[in-house]
């Protein structure tokens, strides 16, 4: 009973924690231009995540190795660091528009202005990497980020066309009003929120916190196959209530309330409570899980120690990296730059940072010095192989994409 | 441990455990020396900026190795003895505890000026 009460757990906990700013922003605006038309990428980066993080998962299991321990490994020195500073770069702006976004959703609780609750936003953040212990960090918000359910109880309630949804979700029927190249634009930062690098950093040295071994396989993978497609289910919820509400009435998301104006018109305050609610956590715990990934690569990079199963005094560096990134995090924020811009700018070069995150661990999963008789299997190599090309092909388009489109808005 | 070792893949960019399982660095250079049968012998495990900068080569490199030399004070990389080795695994274990090589220059003066200072550095986690 108590084994099966600590699978759930971890299942909800992977269901609430999967969406973040990046998911919020990007489901919904695709949702209010697109319509489901974009839903299959969506799914297609829901498999890539499920691919690479039950092989990272089961890398750091039987081998106790987390994700950067195996760049540096694998790459050596010099392109090791020429991912680190891509990956730090990627994840410190996550991070950033994590920040943001929870201080966006006090802002939509309490009506006051944004910009004032970015230092306690960042200060609360940084006590909680400081002090609080890592499974209780992980389940709490976990737990809490299921309020985005709301979303789907809201399209559920609109009452949508579902065979027309369904119809341009299968057939990818594009509005004809849009062009071509903003469709492959969004397409690409769709697949960069599913895929950011941060979660294998997180979801591999979290591996090391907990202390995984052989035995912690299954759970792991129960978490990874249940969890991460449920958490696809609750973006594709944000996307489809933009897609029946928004985009017939012409409005296009550029503010996080417009992400929850479909529940406000399908269920009134209490689910638009509820909504910020779901943003608020979904955020705050996205935004521990990047601040810590942050100095978990830095770390594991250098060989420092690092992690919340010591004392802070005895990851010192590992610690001033955290204390640091969240300083530098709030001050960028509070040059009033715009977060949902911040949020935009991290998913489309979380896409051009993938490959070199995957590759790696595409390799060690198939060294039997590390993983004995736990190495892929063909499922896993086929799946990661092509993948991996998928991966490459949007890291490279990404940036052409978004200079051509202005950002998608052409 | 088996009397031939592949340093490159085996040794080098790996994680280098104390006793205790705390991380002490990476494996940022090999020492080699050749003896009289003519076969290399690692003699020790070079960590730290000092060893790494070389790596790095070029520029950056030059920068790292000077940065290093100048804060440390010192003008060769920080090493660990062969002898110090306990096993070879997917890390490489020291029969010592980390105090006793000697790495971590900038994780004691981080740890005393800075991390210290805040409430809270010593408390054990959960």
């Amino acid at each position: 009973m108590k084994k099966l009460f600590a699978v759930a757990l971890g299942i909800l906990t992977a269901v609430g924690g999967f969406v973040d700013i990046g998911d919020l922003v990007t489901n919904a605006t695709v949702g209010s231009r697109f319509g489901m038309s974009l839903a299959w990428v969506v799914v297609a980066g829901v498999i890539g995540i499920v691919v690479f993080a039950e092989m990272s998962g089961r890398v750091v299991a039987v081998s106790g190795r987390p994700t950067f321990d195996i760049v540096r490994e694998r790459l050596g020195p010099r392109v090791g660091l020429a991912n680190l500073f891509g990956s730090m770069a990627v994840t410190l702006l996550t991070y950033t528009a994590e920040i943001g976004g929870v201080a966006l959703a006090l802002e939509l609780a309490t009506s006051v202005w944004s910009y004032f609750w970015i230092p306690f936003t960042a200060a609360a953040i940084w006590i909680v990497l400081w002090r609080a212990k890592f499974d209780l960090v992980e389940n709490t918000f976990g737990l809490l980020g299921l309020a985005l359910v709301v979303f789907s109880v809201a399209l559920w309630h609109l009452g949508p066309d579902w065979g027309d949804l369904w119809h341009t979700a299968s057939t990818a029927a594009k509005p004809a009003a849009e062009p071509w190249p903003s469709y492959w634009y969004y397409a690409i930062a769709l697949f960069g929120a599913a895929m950011t690098p941060y979660e294998v950093f997180f979801f591999s040295s979290g591996g090391v916190e907990e202390g995984w071994s052989e035995k912690s396989v299954p759970v792991m993978r129960s978490n990874v196959f249940i969890g991460f497609p449920l958490g696809g289910l609750l973006s594709l919820s944000i996307a489809g209530a933009a897609a029946v509400t928004l985009l017939p009435a012409g409005i296009e998301v550029e503010t996080l309330s417009q992400v929850s104006l479909p529940v406000a018109l399908a269920l009134g305050k209490v689910g638009l409570a509820v909504a910020i609610l779901g943003f608020f956590a979904a955020t705050f715990g996205a935004a521990c899980e990047t601040g810590l990934s942050v100095g978990y690569s830095i770390a594991q990079y250098f060989g420092w120690q690092w992690g919340k199963f010591v004392r802070p005094r005895d990851a010192a560096r590992f610690h001033a990296v955290l204390l640091l990134s969240t300083v530098t995090a709030a001050v960028v924020l509070l040059t009033t730059i715009d977060p949902i811009l911040v949020t935009e700018f991290s998913v489309v070069f979380s896409a051009v940072a993938l490959p070199l995150t995957y590759l790696p661990i595409l390799i060690v999963a198939n060294d039997p010095a590390y993983m004995g008789a736990h190495k892929n299997g063909w499922l896993a190599n086929t799946f990661g192989s092509i993948y991996l090309v998928i991966v490459l092909a949007a890291s490279l388009a990404a940036v052409p994409l978004m200079i051509w489109t202005k950002l998608g808005t052409t | 441990m088996s009397d031939r070792i592949d340093a490159y893949y085996e040794l080098m960019d790996r994680q280098i455990l104390d006793h205790d399982g705390r991380m002490v660095g990476k494996v940022d250079d090999v020492e080699l020396e050749e003896r009289d049968d003519g076969r290399l012998y690692v003699t020790a495990l070079l960590s730290g900026p000092g060893a790494l900068g070389p790596r790095f080569g070029g520029a950056l490199g030059t920068i790292v190795t000077s940065t290093w030399s100048r804060l440390s004070g010192r003008t060769e990389p920080a090493r660990v003895e062969w002898s110090a080795v306990a096993s070879v695994e997917t890390v490489i274990r020291l029969a010592v505890g980390r105090t006793t090589v000697a790495l971590d220059g900038f994780e004691t003066w981080m740890r005393d000026r800075v991390i210290a200072a805040i409430p809270g550095s010593k408390v054990d986690p959960g």
